[in-house]
């Protein structure tokens, strides 16, 4: 009788299947926390649309709000971390890296509004969190390089980054009808400080160039709104 | 001031970014990343191009279950060489966190060496070459910076590629010798792949003999493979797709060589020398009134 196994030995395919299925398994277990992660995305920038029409006075209210929601994001990732870091992190990280680029920026412009240091009485906006701040937040290791376990990486940081200073744009037109002329400056100078520090990479035709292409538009963006504000005279004088 | 646009006026505040020394560090690290992958696709390039030339030289061996004739050795050294420096050039770059970072930019490379190595293997043993044997070859070339690794998904992506590399075999075999390629039945080899078809539930598949000797021949073989690879279950995403690509290719090339069998079985004593069996499906007609 002729043998078609000859040619293959069996044990070949039924390995790489075992593998496949194991791999599912992993899937299947993170796709849940992936969910809920974004689960508390959806429920910081719901809290955080309030911010575009609340004037600076009464921001504490929003950022009380948003507590809840950044906790169960930052729950959420240590959750995530548990079980990535038991994979090689590249091998899945495709999975997670948008909904973990949604909290970084949600917890960026959170601290932004001044969330972060908030102990009462007015709030100051325009703190910028690093990397690391962000990790201490999360409690995930940041931009790894020795050990293969989930961390925050730096393209997650710059893209994140990206996303907050597309909402900044946004905040400075919404706080100038807000009757607010203030914030605007603050944006605009934080915009430029953001946008040179991009200038300054070397990107390749990734992600990140396509994103952070658009930001020289962001920054004339907020250029314009304090453009109007001052040829009508609307600028806080100088104060300091 | 206010009246004039400050805009332009505003260089010195660019050196005043507070950022900036955050993204010098940023730029280190980005660079380097980039640096590393733009090594690895360029290595996955050469690889490439290397094993391309391999599968064209061993088109030229005729004689199943042997070692390589000595002009396919020779004239496929200087590219077992390249990518052989190839892999040992990017070995230390896909290490550790890294050794999945860049999957996607030597996924090419990987899967066309998969594609020469397993048929080069074929061609001397008429077996398939393991997943494991193919890593360890891949490791022994990467060196002492520790092994390129190859995924599962660029070994069954690459033996799908064969599949279409011993079609060509296979039809070119018929068309100059008038048969199809079978290697010489060994005892030993034979009772051991008797064993193991009894723990395998595709016993039913048995009858495999495209031959008349009853021993294993190309299409056997490329039979037994279909059906492996069409059992196998990818996991989903990118790799389910490229996968549910290649099988499709696959049983055209399976077919090709079950239709050119059938002509050669059919007419095969009527064929003219130099008569080539036709893959392309365009053309039966024109052969059939021939």
């Amino acid at each position: 009788m002729a043998a078609p196994s000859g040619m293959i030995d069996p044990a070949v395919f039924e390995g790489l299947q075992a593998q496949v299925d194991k791999d599912r398994a992993v899937v299947d277990e993170l796709k849940d926390i992936i969910k809920e992660l974004e689960k508390n995305n959806r429920g910081i920038s719901f809290v955080h649309s309030r911010a575009h029409s609340t004037p600076v006075g009464q921001l504490p209210n929003v950022l009380n709000a948003a507590g809840g929601p950044v906790q169960g994001a930052i729950e959420s990732i240590s959750k995530l971390a548990a079980i990535a870091s038991k994979q090689p992190y590249y091998k899945f990280n495709s999975m997670w890296t948008r909904q973990v680029q949604d909290a970084v920026y949600g917890i960026l412009f959170w601290a932004w509004l001044g969330g972060k240091d908030y102990t009462g009485g007015e709030v100051k906006c325009g703190r910028l969190l690093t990397i690391e701040e962000v990790g201490e937040i999360l409690k995930v290791p940041v931009n790894t390089k020795d050990k293969d376990e989930f961390h925050l990486t730096i393209e997650e940081y710059l893209l994140s980054l990206v996303s907050l200073v597309e909402e900044l744009t946004r905040l400075a037109r919404n706080a100038v009808t807000l009757g607010d002329y203030e914030r605007p400056l603050l944006i605009n100078q934080f915009v430029k400080d953001v946008f040179a520090g991009f200038q300054i990479l070397n990107l390749k035709n990734d992600i990140l160039r396509k994103r952070s292409d658009g930001l020289k538009y962001r920054v004339k963006d907020v250029e314009d709104v304090v453009y109007d504000l001052s040829l009508r005279n609307l600028l806080p004088k100088k104060s300091e | 001031m206010e009246g004039s646009k400050p805009q332009k006026r505003e260089k010195p505040e660019q050196v005043a970014s507070p950022f900036m020394p955050m993204f010098e560090t940023f730029r280190k690290e980005l660079d380097e990343h980039h640096d590393r992958r733009e090594r690895i696709i360029k290595a996955s390039r050469d690889i490439t191009a290397a094993s391309k030339k391999i599968i064209f030289t061993l088109q030229r061996v005729r004689k199943l279950g042997q070692a390589v004739p000595p002009f396919v050795t020779k004239g496929n050294g200087q590219y077992w060489e390249i990518i052989e420096k190839q892999y040992q050039s990017i070995a230390a770059d896909v290490q550790g966190l890294n050794a999945y970072r860049y999957g996607n930019n030597i996924t090419g490379g990987n899967q066309e060496f998969m594609e020469a190595l397993s048929f080069q293997h074929y061609l001397e043993t008429q077996t398939l070459v393991s997943y494991e044997e193919a890593q360890s070859r891949v490791a022994t070339m990467s060196g002492a910076a520790g092994a390129v690794p190859l995924s599962s998904e660029d070994y069954i992506l690459g033996i799908f590629d064969m599949v279409g590399e011993l079609m060509r075999f296979s039809i070119t075999t018929m068309a100059t010798n008038g048969e199809l390629p079978a290697g010489p039945v060994k005892k030993a080899e034979q009772e051991k792949a008797d064993s193991d078809a009894d723990n395998m539930d595709i016993d039913e598949q048995a009858p495999e003999t495209g031959g008349a000797e009853g021993g294993r021949n190309v299409l056997s073989d490329l039979r037994a493979l279909r059906l492996q690879l069409e059992m196998f279950e990818p996991a989903g995403g990118r790799f389910e797709k490229d996968v549910r690509k290649k099988a499709w290719v696959m049983r055209e090339c399976v077919d090709k060589v079950e239709k050119a069998w059938y002509g050669l079985t059919v007419r095969g004593t009527e064929r003219p020398k130099g008569w080539v069996p036709d893959v392309r499906e365009e053309r039966r007609e024109e052969i059939q009134g021939y």
